[in-house]
């Protein structure tokens, strides 16, 4: 079920970058420890309020989905399949990792940290993710700058509360920050495994494998020897040989090493329930229920029993929009985003990648904004949004009113059992999209104007 | 073939032999206030063949209509089901039967929606099967059983099946050890007279009787007494009086429910019972008695029993536990995706604690089911409406000690769903449901938001318009930034140059 949540303006650039006391705020980016203590506290006192609401009101702080982990968890510990837990649509490594949550000590204070063990190890990942951040802005700036623009994520308050609540999608963040890491220190056989690792995991990072692979062409691999450039006009031939590296092989003979492993592995041990839910199911769900996606009423109307009535035009043969909805999000997403910018700025074009992917994909919810959440603060340095204030901020603000009109009608819908759906719900969620569309135009357009003005990371 | 025809009136109202003439094959009486009830016991070759090839493919069958009007009643006819049509069966070995079960059962009473058992009905252990779905009333099976039963001009027969949609309940039951099949009718608690006809080669017996009180009476026992006649044979009517154990016995309270407002995808069924006191008269002073909600809810709203899990949660609804639920219950389907009738639910109610022990505790008090709504298909106007029936409730009493094991009665009722739930000396004391201020139905209706399909002309061209314009803006974005590669400088740097 999509349960979009309102959580408006924690992109916002300038919540850290503008600073109120500027002394206090250069020392406390001076050093590493003030700002990865006050994220760790800043978590440490979310999971904590958490427990005490959890404990204390019959509306919990802790996430529906973390119920399914931890559920699923318990099935393994007990030697079953974690697919026995009902919309349990993850890899079994998950439930894995959340096995100490179904230790239990019959100390209650031990029992509810055991529980939480999964939340920690989320927030945990997001301060790697983080330290991974740091790391790749740093190739780019001084220590204190990285520091300040890896804090959009580290004390971000929706990131934390995402991660504290017990949604896995922080580790995603961690993983594709390693990925992203890892490719831009040339290490090809780690990059190779997290990225089989991340593709395994929850399907959508394969978008970053054509941007890799179009990035890491020779001369960027092998600095140190001058390619050889034939003096005649190349073959076509010879272009495509010149294409297959030995760096490009690497990577895609370990991702795919390891991603086939995985699911092999996997499939050994569950069977098809295993294909079914985590890979299958995303083919075949028939759940419409509201979310952000500009294809949201289109798919409600067209999975129901009265798509072929006369109320419907159906009269000329008409192609289902939905249908071919994969087109425009893999033609961005997995061709055209790559190819143009993933040479000029790697970062940036997996930004617009994954922008590109939940802004047009079939299903969008608020914690899909995570995905691209983690890879803004690089970005951002640079942004036109940055830059020109009035932009960013327009940006901004449309961002947030374009989602608050859709949650706006969404509560109409949900709560007080309006008939929303037309044409509140889907004007908002084409307006949303069409907002994601501009503020992608304008990433993209960025990365143009930098490897024209030569900026270069 | 053998008909029953009983009247069953409250403590204190009997009547005298005399009152009663009885004529041959006709007995008349004064009137009475009373419960009526039917019962034709069919042996399976005198039964149509569409029937029997039905009840012939199963070890035990059980249909059961409830009226969506309420109905008052007495004990020991108190057993109460969800308004709607309910089936509960064990398959025989022939499969073939089974899968034209939905097909025949349309036959018989008209608006049956499913499609085989293997799709339709849900189970209730490893080879017993329930299905329920709404039906409001017994009109298409009155037809079928003029066709069945009367003669083409028998206009008292068919006088006498009209009164059927009238009735509060009606019940087929088959079990393959007895090889009949028995039709029970049972008519409200109201005034009307006694008056019986038997038909020509049908055994006849008319109870006039009530509930009694003797002083040898035990605490777990209903007491009857009253006048029986069988009609051709008897010239006068018999006193009798005999009691036995019980377990649906009358809790002396009454409950109505209602949805909570708004509505909107995420209803609350707010159950409002007159009494927080356990029954007052239990065999077993030991015995631990809880109050129960049974609700059977058609596909189009189900309860998460992952949210029904925590006690907080729970006890905030005053809900205790959920006992049972029909497993596998779809969380995310749409209503038009799905086959499977629906869920049944049981949940354990919470009263107010007493205040003091022995003090009686007056007052009502509430309890709410949190549920879910499905996606409808898409409507005209925008609207849908998914009917919710009453739930049954009562207290369930059990004996800390193993208790009485019962033996069969003649009003005894079995396989009604939550029965089978409960071990086998529970006793259910069952609150009489009431329709809510405002309706006379035990149904609730809730107008459920849907897509509306005059509006949808637009939705198609719309979204691809939408996604191609984005589209577009994005690829010419992307081709900026490779002729940029050569020119230098689109109109947005220079833009940018200026400020």
């Amino acid at each position: 079920m999509a349960r979009p949540t309102a959580k408006p303006g924690k992109a916002s650039p300038s919540s850290s970058a503008t600073p109120p006391t500027p002394s206090l705020l250069a020392s406390f980016f001076h050093r590493s420890a003030p700002l990865y203590v006050s994220a760790a506290l800043l978590r440490v006192v979310f999971l904590l309020y958490g427990l005490w609401q959890d404990a204390n009101s019959p509306v919990k702080y802790t996430d529906i989905d973390y119920l399914v982990f931890t559920d699923a968890a318990r099935f393994v510990a007990r030697g079953q399949s974690p697919y026995e837990r009902e919309t349990y649509r993850y890899t079994p490594i998950l439930a894995w990792l959340l096995l100490p949550t179904t230790q239990t000590t019959g100390n209650p204070m031990v029992d509810a940290a055991l529980f939480s063990s999964g939340k920690v190890l989320f927030a945990a990942a997001d301060l790697v993710a983080g330290w991974l951040l740091e790391r790749v802005l740093a190739k780019s700036m001084d220590g204190a700058s990285a520091r300040k623009f890896a804090a959009i994520w580290l004390l971000n308050p929706m990131v934390a509360t995402i991660s504290t609540r017990g949604s896995s999608e922080g580790l995603l963040g961690v993983l594709v920050m390693a990925l992203l890491s890892a490719v831009m220190s040339r290490r090809i056989t780690l990059a190779g495994l997290l990225l089989g690792f991340s593709v395994h995991f929850k399907i959508y990072p394969f978008i970053y494998a054509p941007a890799i692979v179009w990035w890491m062409d020779a001369d960027r691999m092998s600095k140190t020897q001058p390619s050889k450039q034939p003096a005649k006009q190349p073959s076509l031939l010879s272009k495509l040989l010149a294409f297959v590296t030995p760096a490009r092989l690497q990577l895609a003979v370990t991702s795919l090493a390891t991603f086939l492993a995985l699911n092999f592995a996997m499939y050994t041990l569950y069977g098809p329930p295993f294909l079914n839910h985590t890979y299958l199911h995303h083919i075949t769900r028939i759940d419409h229920r509201h979310n952000f996606s500009p294809y949201n009423t289109q798919l409600y109307l067209a999975s129901s029993p009265s798509a072929g009535l006369g109320q419907v035009d159906t009269t000329a043969p008409t192609l289902r929009i939905e249908s071919i909805a994969f087109l425009p999000q893999l033609l961005l997403a997995c061709v055209l985003i790559p190819l143009a910018t993933a040479k000029r700025d790697l970062p940036a074009a997996m930004l617009a990648q994954t922008f590109a992917f939940v802004a047009f994909n079939k299903v969008c919810t608020s914690q899909y904004f995570l995905w691209y959440m983690v890879l803004l603060p690089l970005y951002l340095p640079r942004s036109s949004f940055l830059r020109n204030k009035r932009l960013g901020t327009a940006a901004l603000a449309l961002w947030v009113l374009a989602q608050g009109a859709w949650l706006q009608q969404g509560y109409l819908l949900e709560f007080l059992g309006e008939s929303a759906f037309l044409p509140g719900l889907w004007v908002a969620s084409l307006g949303f999209f069409l907002v994601n569309c501009w503020v992608l135009g304008v990433i993209i357009g960025d990365v143009g104007e930098w490897s024209r003005s030569g900026v270069v990371v | 073939m053998r008909e029953r025809i009983t009247y069953v009136q409250k403590l204190g109202d009997s009547l005298e032999p005399s009152a009663v003439r009885v004529d041959d094959d006709v007995i008349q009486g004064p009137e009475v206030h009373a419960v009526r009830e039917d019962r034709l016991t069919i042996a399976l070759d005198e039964l149509p063949s569409e029937l029997r090839t039905v009840v012939a493919g199963t070890q035990d069958l059980h249909i059961r209509w409830v009226s969506t009007a309420a109905y008052g009643t007495v004990s020991p006819l108190l057993t109460r089901l969800p308004p709607g049509f309910h089936l509960f069966f064990t398959p025989g070995r022939n499969h073939a039967v089974t899968d034209g079960l939905c097909s025949i059962l349309s036959g018989i009473f008209g608006d049956i929606s499913c499609t085989t058992p293997a799709e339709s009905f849900t189970a209730v252990h490893e080879d017993r099967f329930q299905y329920f779905q709404e039906l409001n009333d017994l009109s298409h099976f009155i037809q079928y059983a003029k066709g069945q039963l009367c003669g083409p001009s028998d206009e008292s027969c068919s006088a006498r099946l009209d009164t059927l949609s009238e009735a509060g309940s009606l019940d087929l039951s088959y079990d393959i050890s007895q090889k009949v099949l028995r039709v029970t009718a049972l008519w409200p608690y109201q005034r009307q007279h006694v008056h019986a006809t038997s038909r020509p080669k049908v055994r006849t017996e008319v109870g006039i009787l009530s509930t009694d009180k003797p002083k040898t009476l035990e605490a777990h026992e209903i007491g009857i007494s009253g006048l029986l006649t069988v009609l051709g044979q008897d010239s006068t009517p018999s006193p009798t009086m005999f009691s036995f154990a019980s377990r649906h016995r009358d809790a002396e309270s009454a409950f109505s429910a209602e949805f909570l407002t708004p509505t909107g995808l995420h209803p609350t069924l707010q159950l409002q019972l007159t009494s927080a006191n356990p029954p007052p008269s239990t065999a077993d002073e030991d015995a631990t008695c809880t109050p129960y909600a049974y609700l059977t809810l058609p596909r189009t709203i189900f309860a998460d029993k992952y949210q029904l899990s925590d006690p907080l949660f729970l006890a905030s609804k005053n809900l205790t536990a959920l006992r049972h639920t029909t497993q596998p219950v779809d969380l995310e389907a749409p209503e038009y995706a799905m086959a499977q009738w629906g869920s049944t639910v049981l949940l354990e109610l919470s009263p107010p604690p007493p205040t003091q022990p022995h003090q009686q505790q007056e007052g009502e008090w509430t309890a709410s089911i949190p549920l879910h709504l499905r996606y409808l298909a898409p409507a005209p106007g925008g609207y849908a409406t998914a009917a919710v029936p009453y739930p049954a409730v009562f207290w369930a009493c059990e004996p800390a000690q193993g208790g009485t094991v019962f033996p069969p009665n003649p009003f005894e009722r079995t396989h009604l769903g939550y029965d089978g739930l409960f071990r086998g000396d529970t006793v259910f004391w069952h609150v009489e449901p009431r329709p809510a201020a405002g309706g006379g139905l035990l149904v609730n209706e809730v107008r459920v938001p849907v897509l509306d399909v005059d509006r949808a002309g637009w939705v198609n061209a719309g979204t691809a318009a939408a996604v191609l314009v984005g589209f577009a803006w994005v690829v010419w974005k992307i081709v900026g930034v490779w002729a940029g590669g050569v020119n230098g400088g689109g109109a947005e740097e220079r833009e940018k140059k200026r400020q």
